[in-house]
């Protein structure tokens, strides 16, 4: 009896102790759960502060963004996601083909990413070693045929089951080379959510779209769709200050190049958010308010840099002249517009002498001298214009000559004769493509920087043809339009200049008499 | 693709951005003068933004 009067109470303690876990285990599951979700897009390498346009004080740098990360991480269970676009667009993480900037994600302990347009830009190969080495998911659900990329992340915090789904710009291959989406293919987002959401909503209680399609897309998927909680977007580049509420969906963004810091604290219970705050944290460089982990990153990808400035990429056995790219033909402004040529396949090319800041001397060429002769983020576009317009376009680059003005043209495939003296809109005499006098009513392809494409330095030659090929689509992955022959965003002009070189190993070009002063 | 900068309607090629819009609408020396660039909602966008098709787009 005792025997059994002593575990007759055990009996009746261990079913009290077994009905209080339950107990508190619903309250645990009906209880309000903090989580904080934290984001950037658009980061594209820029790991160290910078003045941008129109600013007076440096802004960004990733070290002081990760101190800023690590300090809210404090406060409550955090997911920590990048929406595309990490890599490309500085030398930071150019001249590594992103795996610097791979580094500091792991470092950062990134939960998730959602794979960019610009993360194409060094093709699927360096792609695929860059999801290799991550530490945490690279998502793409609407892009086929590269299995590496996943389509979602299921994670749980806190008690919350959280999925994160990434979709990308289904434009993918107007934003690069096609060599680099060859083989792949990008699905509608909308068309990827529907098919995903139903699906994750049995396993999840939270749904997050980690998407690179811009602003407006994000709010058109959620339109468009139901059962998204949360779109963390990226793309377009968007400062959403404060998150937009969309059909019942969160939308937010964090601005560009690592300047802000998304936070969003969310309130889940019972399966849904019942709160939600949101912010943009600035991100200034402080000193002494930095992650010494991811400083001591950023300076040994600045040394590396460095040494890779000045790796020799071959021999030039004549000087290159960047001095006189404003008031006429030189060897250097030769030499340029032949590679952008040669490379997009144009009868001809036309470039501004402005885009040519400094010479290089003859001897031994490395690569910090390219990129001091070619300082700018430019690429090559090169698009149909009639003979009419090619002179037009050359009429406009010497109308201010007298002035030096950077809009002076270099040429390749072309030559023409010019009088300083006469009147502007009337000094170009005589104009050859090839070894024929132009054409008036003949289209060629004309080689230039997508500056000049977008009418900069008043080119309004390429305005105009770039007006008429208004129309465009995506077939097998390559842009089809009407005036648009070659567009390659994912290269800058100097690498592509850097890779001829490397490739010639000795150049030594000439002054031709493409361009002639008449009386 | 057309986008349109201050109501002006600005032609431009796919894949250029939001700067290039602003050379075609010849506004870029605005945003060195330290004026921002804001979407149809309000929000400031970066010069590398990508665009959209009938994006509508305000310097001020």
């Amino acid at each position: 009896m005792e025997e059994v009067g002593v575990k007759k109470p055990h009996i009746v303690l261990c079913v009290l102790w077994v009905s209080l876990l339950l107990l508190s285990a619903s309250f645990v599951q009906a209880a309000p759960t903090d989580i904080r979700i934290l984001y950037v897009n658009d980061f594209h390498g820029f790991a160290e502060a910078y003045v941008p346009i129109g600013s007076k004080e440096p802004l960004g740098g990733i070290a002081y963004l990760a101190a800023k990360v690590n300090e809210l991480r404090k406060e409550k269970p955090v997911l920590l996601l990048a929406a595309g676009d990490m890599i490309q667009g500085n030398n930071w993480t150019n001249l590594f083909l992103g795996a610097s900037v791979i580094e500091l994600m792991n470092a950062m302990r990134f939960d998730a990413m959602v794979v960019g347009n610009h993360e194409f830009d060094f093709g699927q190969e360096v792609l695929k070693k860059g999801i290799g080495e991550a530490q945490f998911p690279v998502l793409g659900a609407n892009v086929i045929g590269l299995p590496v990329l996943k389509p979602y992340m299921l994670r749980e915090i806190a008690g919350v089951r959280v999925a994160v789904l990434g979709v990308t710009t289904e434009e993918a291959a107007i934003y690069t080379h096609p060599r680099n989406v060859t083989g792949l293919q990008f699905l509608s987002p909308v068309d990827a959510a529907t098919k995903y959401i139903p699906k994750l909503r049995e396993r999840a209680d939270l749904i997050i779209v980690l998407s690179h399609i811009g602003y407006a897309a994000d709010r058109s998927l959620a339109e468009k769709t139901k059962g998204i909680d949360v779109i963390v977007g990226g793309h377009s580049q968007t400062k959403v200050a404060k998150p937009a509420v969309v059909n019942g969906t969160i939308i937010v963004q964090a601005w560009e190049h690592g300047k802000a810091l998304g936070v969003l604290d969310l309130t889940v219970e019972g399966g849904r958010i019942t709160h939600f705050e949101g912010r943009l944290e600035d991100i200034q460089p402080k000193k002494g308010e930095e992650d010494p982990a991811v400083v001591a990153i950023v300076a040994k990808y600045r040394e590396k840099l460095d040494s890779v400035l000045k790796e020799r990429v071959g021999e030039s056995g004549v000087d290159l002249d960047g001095e006189n790219v404003r008031t006429r033909e030189t060897n250097l402004g030769n030499l340029v517009a032949d590679i952008m040529r040669e490379a997009s396949g144009a009868d001809g090319a036309i470039i501004n002498g402005g885009g040519i800041r400094t010479s290089v001397r003859k001897g031994e060429i490395r690569v910090g001298n390219i990129y001091s002769a070619l300082p700018f983020n430019n690429y090559i576009v090169a698009v149909k214009l009639t003979g009419k317009q090619i002179w037009e376009a050359l009429e406009h680059g010497v109308s201010e000559v007298e002035e030096k003005a950077g809009r002076f043209p270099q040429v390749s495939g072309m030559a023409f004769r010019y009088s300083p003296r006469s009147e502007k809109g009337s000094r170009v005499k005589e104009v050859w493509v090839g070894n024929n006098p132009v054409d008036l009513e003949k289209e060629y392809a004309v080689a230039t920087n997508d500056f000049l494409a977008a009418g900069g330095d008043g080119y309004k030659a390429f305005g105009d043809a770039v007006k008429a090929s208004r129309d465009f689509s995506v077939v097998g992955g390559t842009v089809i339009a009407e005036k648009l022959v070659y567009n390659d965003s994912s290269r800058w002009i100097r690498d592509v200049v850097i890779e001829y070189v490397r490739e010639k190993k000795k150049i030594a070009p000439r002054v031709e008499g493409r361009i002639r002063e008449v009386d | 693709m057309r986008v349109y900068v201050n109501g002006t309607p600005i032609e431009v090629l796919p894949g250029m951005k939001v700067r290039h819009a602003l050379i075609r609408a010849e506004l870029l020396s605005k945003i060195e003068d330290g004026k921002k660039v804001y979407d149809e909602w309000g929000n400031e966008v970066g010069l590398d933004g990508a665009l959209s098709e009938g994006m509508k787009l305000e310097v001020r």
